[in-house]
């Protein structure tokens, strides 16, 4: 993509006034959340600076990490692979499914993947190699599903629909679909919700992404608010995660300090609904971790280096002025916005070059990164030609002719005093011919300066020439005043005391609840009876159940049968929550397959049995809880999307209750 | 006395002499005896951000002779050319340790403006004077690349007869980013649209701005919307009496 072509997408985006919109309030609701979220993280400021050393780390000592991270997923089971390249990432995956790959013939149906989110297999453009090979692939993530079905790429790294209109989406539901024509979202994420729930149950293959795989337990880290990861990444008999290899952090400690950031600098939530951590197949499961490198190890000894840091929150583009005029389809890459500009240079090639040069360097990315990446300064290192693709025989780093002549002639001149001084004399005495009657001057618009603003003239007399030497007379008295405090202390209090498991209670109350979650207490010898009671308040006879938590001969009584197969009609879930997070309305579930998998999953409805006890402050205190378990899911409310106009939906593909009877 | 080095930044020398001349007054009315190295041209800000770094070599070069030759402190009328002294010289120099340790000492030096009067001298009172309702907007390169907000406006706060009113989207880049501006103007002009319709909505006369980089812009694009309001550099806001 040459200078030119990006500045015509930059044009184009701009008189596209449905995208104007749309990105107006993509910003401004990003924006907003994003801030509200670190309200509730009086120490953020620390913890973002904790989360820049933790990722450095990581990357300085990435070889390490990696090996450590291989052996450790290897004796959990978890098949680990590594891919130079998108090629051999692809081959891989072909050598994966093997002979279910090959085109099928007569009325075999072909292989079914199911994907959930992942800007990797974007990078690596692995959809189109797959279907190539006679596959069926489906995006899961509503956004990502839209976008399939429009043969797009995603323009937002977290919200890949963000620069379309319900209108846009309900008449591509109305001919991809052959659904009626409706505005209403929550009918159109139920028409998704419906034919994907069929995929995730038919698919042969799960294939997703990894946010952070960790190299001290071997583990990967997956957060979604749909519940298309959990489904992908636990029905299909192959699950294959893709990963890039920058991706890892030390251990569970990190990781957590890691997850109160991303998602509250991604959507604005404090924890995202379904927060992953998997470190062994399931039974009868095989997994794959790919870790692929594609141009990251050339990045890392370069001066974009920094740029590797990045956890991909998208809080660089919701803050950025020129996503929100041009959004992401203007930058023609994967990856765009201030920090895709830095990286599809580091990556794929000069041609991304010129898109560094379309910034004013405000800072505004840098000030929203949760890991405080210096992105100013990385985009003047690509603009500078110091990308690891930069082409040396077609050097450019997208300035236009005029401003490098302008440059290269001002910077000649300021080296030399007498010439300096001697051009602004000219410059004025120009300025003043050019436009005799006024302060200013009106200059054509290919000029750039002209195009929405007035030159002034040069002054006169320049300050060189005014500057007396002498001191002027009337010194100020003034009275002295103390340096302030250049930042106050931030507030972080850790509660302590017997006092304390009633507040975390309460806390958890509060927060379940403003995630649209709810909440019953109970006495421990009421819980089936309880149970039963709401079961009837909803009319439903049949549930999933985690076995050892109610009284089976009691629901039998009821006229309530308990299913242990995979059955799709039942609408109801029990099971036991692990713990639950107080500062997040969370509740941790094993997923180690059976009815326990299939009751947090599948129904519409999730009850989860928590212990007041099981109650931990925040997640940093429970994270190595999930090493227990194959995979373990924090849960936090009912599955959302916001993918349509970011309007909140609730009940996407995971359940749309989310009920915690809270227990003594 | 104090003596202090004024760097007047190469816009206000050629744009706006009167701030550099309010910037002295208030300088010396606080008790420093005001240099002015009649040597210096540029920091070199624009050509080095524009990726041209070889180029800018020769003008940050110069500028690190002209004041090696000088004594004190160093105060800037602008965030930005602050931040291209303190930060940006040390980036180019990063591979040249000679050069390196030049940037450095000089770098030790340097103060923006109001970040000199109210840090360094201890001083957010300076007597101003001025009858009207004000507004202001952070320039990105005071407020984020050198984090300096409360020191301007707790300066402004101290303006008798001011009324002063919170800018709508104030943080946000008003679109001049240098030579930005002329590369994408399309861009350049949404957000200088957007920068004074929030003016607007204040129904506040003067904007107040600590950067002759953002002066520029939004003076001249109010001109070419025959708008009435005016733009004004903090230390010419902060010589009225």
């Amino acid at each position: 993509m040459s200078e030119t072509d990006f500045r015509a997408r930059i044009r184009k985006s701009l008189a596209n006034e449905t995208l104007q919109t749309a990105l107006d309030a993509n910003a401004e609701r990003r924006t907003n959340g994003r801030a509200t979220a670190f309200e509730s993280l009086p120490d953020w400021r620390e913890r973002r600076q904790r989360a820049h050393a933790v990722r450095a780390d990581a990357i300085e000592n990435l070889e390490g990490y990696l090996e450590q991270f291989t052996s450790n997923a290897e004796q959990n089971g978890i098949i680990i692979h590594r891919a130079e390249n998108a090629n051999e990432a692809i081959n891989i995956i072909f050598d994966i499914v093997g002979e279910k790959a090959l085109v099928p013939e007569g009325n075999a149906s072909p292989l079914l993947i199911a994907k959930s989110k992942s800007m990797v297999t974007e990078e690596i453009n692995l959809n189109h190699a797959l279907e190539a090979k006679g596959m069926r692939v489906v995006e899961t993530d509503l956004g990502e599903y839209i976008i399939q079905l429009r043969n797009e790429r995603p323009s937002h790294i977290i919200t890949p629909a963000v620069h379309l209109r319900r209108t846009d989406v309900g008449q591509l539901f109305h001919e991809k679909l052959g659904v009626p024509y409706t505005e209403d979202i929550p009918t159109m994420t139920n028409t998704a919700r419906k034919i994907l729930r069929d995929v995730f149950l038919t698919a042969d293959v799960g294939i997703s992404g990894v946010n952070f795989g960790v190299a001290e337990t071997g583990g990967i880290c997956l957060v979604t608010n749909e519940g298309n990861g959990r489904m992908v990444t636990s029905l299909p008999p192959i699950h294959i995660a893709l990963m890039g290899m920058e991706r890892l952090v030390r251990n569970l400690d990190d990781l957590a300090l890691m997850l109160s950031l991303l998602p509250r600098s991604a959507t604005g939530q404090k924890l995202s609904v379904y927060t992953q951590i998997i470190h062994r197949p399931l039974p009868h499961q095989q997994r794959h971790v790919i870790i692929i490198d594609n141009g990251r190890t050339k990045l890392r000894s370069s001066p974009l280096n920094e740029s590797l840091l990045c956890i991909r929150c998208g809080a660089c583009m919701n803050a950025c002025p020129v996503f929100r005029e041009i959004g992401g389809h203007a930058y023609n890459s994967v990856y765009p916005g201030p920090i895709g500009s830095v990286i599809s240079a580091g990556l794929f090639g000069s041609e991304f070059v010129p898109l560094a040069q379309a910034s004013s360097l405000c800072g505004a990315c840098k000030d929203a990164c949760p890991v405080d990446i210096d992105l100013p300064k990385l985009l003047t290192r690509v603009r500078a030609e110091q990308s690891p693709t930069i082409d040396l025989r077609s050097k450019t780093n997208g300035l236009s002719i005029l401003s490098r002549i302008f440059l290269k002639t001002y910077a000649r001149i300021a080296t030399y005093p007498r010439l300096f001084a001697f051009s602004q004399k000219f410059a004025s005495l120009g300025t003043y011919l050019l436009s005799p009657f006024s302060e200013y001057i009106h200059l054509p618009a290919f000029t750039g300066w002209g195009y929405s603003k007035d030159l002034p003239r040069f002054a006169r007399r320049t300050f060189r020439e005014q500057f007396n030497r002498e001191a002027s007379k009337d010194i100020m008295i003034t009275k002295e005043e103390k340096k302030e405090a250049l930042s106050q202390p931030d507030v972080f209090s850790s509660p302590k005391g017997l006092s304390v498991q009633i507040e975390k209670i309460g806390q958890f109350v509060e927060e379940l609840t403003k995630v649209s979650g709810q909440v019953i207490h109970i006495a421990e010898n009421d819980l089936t009876i309880k149970v039963i009671e709401f079961l009837e308040s909803k009319g439903v006879n049949q549930i999933h159940l985690e076995p050892n938590i109610l009284d089976e001969d009691e629901l039998q009584l009821a006229g309530i049968t308990v299913s242990h197969e995979r059955n799709v009609s039942i609408r109801v879930g029990v099971t036991k929550a692990i713990c639950g997070l107080a500062d997040t309305g969370s509740i941790l579930e094993a997923n180690d397959g059976g009815d326990k998998l299939y009751a947090s999953l599948l129904p519409e409805i999730h009850l989860a049995v928590l212990k007041e006890s099981d109650i931990y402050p925040s997640l940093e205190n429970a994270i190595n809880l999930t090493k227990e378990s194959k995979s373990a899911v924090f849960i936090t409310g009912p599955s959302r999307t916001g993918d349509i106009e970011m309007s909140h939906t609730i009940g996407v593909h995971g359940p749309g209750e989310v009920v915690v009877f809270l227990v003594p | 006395m104090n003596t202090v080095q004024l760097f007047v930044t190469c816009l206000v020398d050629s744009f706006y002499p009167k701030t550099g001349t309010a910037v002295v007054d208030i300088l010396r009315r606080l008790g420093t005896d005001v240099e002015f190295a009649p040597d210096q041209t540029c920091c070199g800000q624009a050509i080095f951000n524009a990726g041209l770094r070889d180029e800018a070599r020769p003008s940050v070069e110069h500028t690190i002779r002209v004041f090696e030759k000088t004594t004190g402190d160093i105060v800037i009328p602008s965030g930005s050319c602050a931040h291209m002294i303190k930060h940006g010289y040390i980036e180019l120099f990063a591979e040249d340790p000679v050069w390196l340790a030049r940037a450095q000492s000089l770098a030790s030096r340097v103060y923006e403006f109001t970040e000199f009067i109210v840090d360094k001298i201890g001083v957010t009172d300076l007597g101003a004077h001025w009858e009207g309702t004000l507004t202001y907007h952070p320039s990105c390169h005071t407020l984020r690349a050198m984090n300096i907000d409360r020191q301007p406006r707790a300066l402004l706060e101290n303006v008798k007869g001011a009324n002063i009113v919170e800018l709508p989207e104030a943080e946000s880049c008003c679109g001049f980013g240098g030579i930005f501006s002329m590369e994408h103007p399309e861009l350049s002009a949404e957000w200088l649209k957007r920068k004074i319709s929030n003016l607007d909505q204040t129904q506040s006369n003067t904007l107040v701005v600590t950067e002759s980089g953002c002066l520029l812009h939004i003076a001249g694009g109010l001109h070419r919307q025959k708008k009435q309001q005016k733009v004004i550099h903090i230390a010419e806001l902060l010589n009225h009496r």
